[in-house]
């Protein structure tokens, strides 16, 4: 059973009005062959290693922006690269899971140990948070501090199972890129496509955006290095975030940075 | 494990930086899809007969010629060997207005369940059918998607691509690996490699023009997001140096208002930084002249190990 803790009293620390995890989900193709999906599907994933990741690097660094990387820890043996250069941009490199998948539970334990090794190996810094359905038992005996899926809140919260409890970082559908421009995303049939073009959806997120920093809530956007890697779709991230900046007080963290203080701030019972 | 068999067909990083012919922007290449509808198994009797695909190898194929003479751009028309047997005179029509003729399989069939040596059969079936129609053997593949496919990238066997090489393409046509031409690696050790062209379906108008198909939904018609991913598209391809690979098809693009969309993103072309546009044949010597596999080609040593519990 789950029990969720909803956090009274949120607050951000002065000045900061509202904070703005933006991450990437960084599968590559990886996913795309757990799947076992075609070559050309699995093409399409390699777009974002070997080209959508490094412009989303690019981005971020000359905003001077925080940015948290969730990727399975053996993207560090398909692009180890691009992960160097995340880590020596101050970028967070986060757990994915190992290859995007919980396995059988005899492997989980050994799956999150060895993503843990991969991304501190490569990164130089221990990942503390986590973007999977990992048993959280696992995930806090690995030195995980946050999760970052699901949103029973639109502000972070604690979330426990089996005694295990751990702060999530609320992720929502409505806010991650390939629900909007990737055909078949999450196996969905072809009647129900309705690819999107980049003006729609920077209407969609700015909106969610401006509620968002009106409330003082959290927005965590989801983005992926073959969807948002697309040289258009980096253009209108350019306009959001310069829409962004344009409010005070938008604090631009990573999400680990954010899970200090909401760990400092509003302490598990 | 050798090199990340299964995993990648290319090398870790894209070229940041290529220069485009007359010192142009960006590049621009056009596919004219004349595959008429059809299912996973190809084109059959009845898809060749029915009433789009007339509309769309006569009036269709009449608006689509006529307007990319007017705004002098040189399209590459993948062409199932099917269609070229069924309209010889159109075919050759086309390319002796200065297009060109690529292949689009014997009827446009899913090869991914082939057999090596069907494959190997068909493919020669079809460059021999399209050498005979058009006068020169095609120098371009292409397995585009069909509406009806779960995957819209188009539908490749593990064979085709070395099946090209043997049969002598200069290039494969819809690659999702990267947003230039780029090299499709089938051995790492030998670097054995075919030149592949971008695609993307978002830039496809038949995901956006009555997609899937009337039937299976409302409000199918949606002209909007395919004009602004086009012109999108056209932005970020001057904004990186990189090249819009825009697919059409005249049964789709040419009815009614749609042209009025397919003329703007024409006139857009001409608009602003300078953009070259030719066919994918020409693109590919250029790049391959410029970005040989030899140096282009960068394949880091594989790090990528077995480890036991995961995916090999």
């Amino acid at each position: 059973m789950a029990a969720y803790r909803h956090i009274q009293g949120w607050r951000y620390p002065d000045g900061v009005r509202l904070a703005v995890n933006f991450t990437i989900d960084f599968d590559a193709q990886l996913f795309r062959r757990v799947l076992n999906e075609p070559p050309l599907e699995l093409a399409g994933g390699e777009f974002g290693g070997r080209t959508g990741i490094w412009r989303l690097l690019e981005l971020f660094d000359r905003h001077r922006i925080g940015l948290t990387i969730f990727t399975p820890g053996r993207i560090a043996e398909l692009y180890p690269a691009s992960l160097r250069e995340a880590a020596r941009c101050g970028f967070e490199i986060a757990n994915h899971m190992w290859e995007h998948r919980v396995p059988e539970p005899e492997w989980e334990w050994d799956h999150i140990q060895k993503t843990t090794a991969a991304l501190e190996a490569i990164s130089g810094r221990r990942p503390v948070g986590s973007r999977s359905r990992h048993r959280l038992a696992l995930l806090t005996r690995g030195g995980y501090r946050y999760t970052s899926s699901g949103a029973a809140d639109e502000i972070p919260y604690y979330v426990t199972h089996d005694d295990a409890t751990v702060l999530n970082l609320p992720f929502h559908y409505a806010l991650d890129d390939a629900m909007y421009y990737h055909f078949g995303w999450l196996a969905s049939d072809n009647a129900g496509q309705r690819v999107a073009d980049c003006d729609t959806v920077f209407d969609i997120w700015l909106t969610h955006f401006e509620r968002l920093y009106a409330e003082g809530k959290y927005a965590n956007f989801c983005l992926h290095d073959f969807v948002s890697g697309r040289g258009l779709r980096i253009l209108m991230l350019e306009r959001l975030i310069g829409e962004m900046k344009k409010r005070p007080g938008v604090w631009f963290p990573t999400c680990a940075a954010l899970a200090d203080y909401c760990l400092e701030a509003f302490p598990p019972a | 494990m050798p090199w990340k068999q299964g995993y990648t067909i290319s090398d870790e990083r894209t070229l940041d930086h290529v220069e485009w012919p007359d010192a142009a922007r960006a590049a621009a290449v056009i596919t004219v899809d004349l595959g008429p509808e059809c299912g996973p198994d190809g084109i059959t009797a009845r898809d060749l007969e029915s009433e789009d695909t007339e509309y769309g190898m006569r009036v269709g194929l009449d608006r689509v010629l006529d307007l990319l003479e007017r705004h002098g751009v040189t399209a590459t028309f993948a062409v199932p060997a099917a269609v070229a047997e069924t309209w010889p005179d159109r075919i050759r029509e086309i390319a002796a207005r200065g297009h060109e003729i690529a292949a689009h399989g014997d009827r446009h069939e899913n090869p991914s369940k082939l057999a090596r040596a069907e494959e190997a059969q068909r493919m020669t079936r079809a460059t021999d059918t399209l050498a005979a129609v058009a006068g020169a053997r095609p120098a371009g593949w292409y397995s585009l998607p069909r509406p009806g496919d779960r995957y819209a990238g188009g539908a490749l066997s593990p064979h085709t691509i070395d099946l090209l090489i043997d049969a002598g393409y200069t290039y494969f046509g819809n690659g999702l690996a990267d947003d230039i031409p780029h090299y499709w690696v089938t051995d790492a050790a030998a670097h054995r490699c075919l030149l592949t062209l971008p695609y993307y379906y978002h830039s496809d108008d038949q995901f956006f023009l009555m997609f899937p198909t009337p039937g299976r939904g409302s409000a199918l018609e949606r002209p909007a997001p395919l004009r602004a991913n086009w012109l999108g598209e056209l932005e970020a391809a001057r904004a990186f140096g990189r090249c819009f690979a825009m697919t059409i098809h005249p049964r789709l693009i040419a009815w009614g208002g749609r042209l009025t969309l397919l003329e703007t993103i024409l006139t857009r072309l001409k608009d602003g930084a300078s953009v070259w546009t030719g066919t994918a044949l020409a693109c590919a010597r250029w790049f391959a002249a410029r970005c040989p596999a030899s140096t282009a080609l960068r394949l880091e040593p594989s790090i990528w190990q077995d480890h036991p519990g995961s995916l090999s």
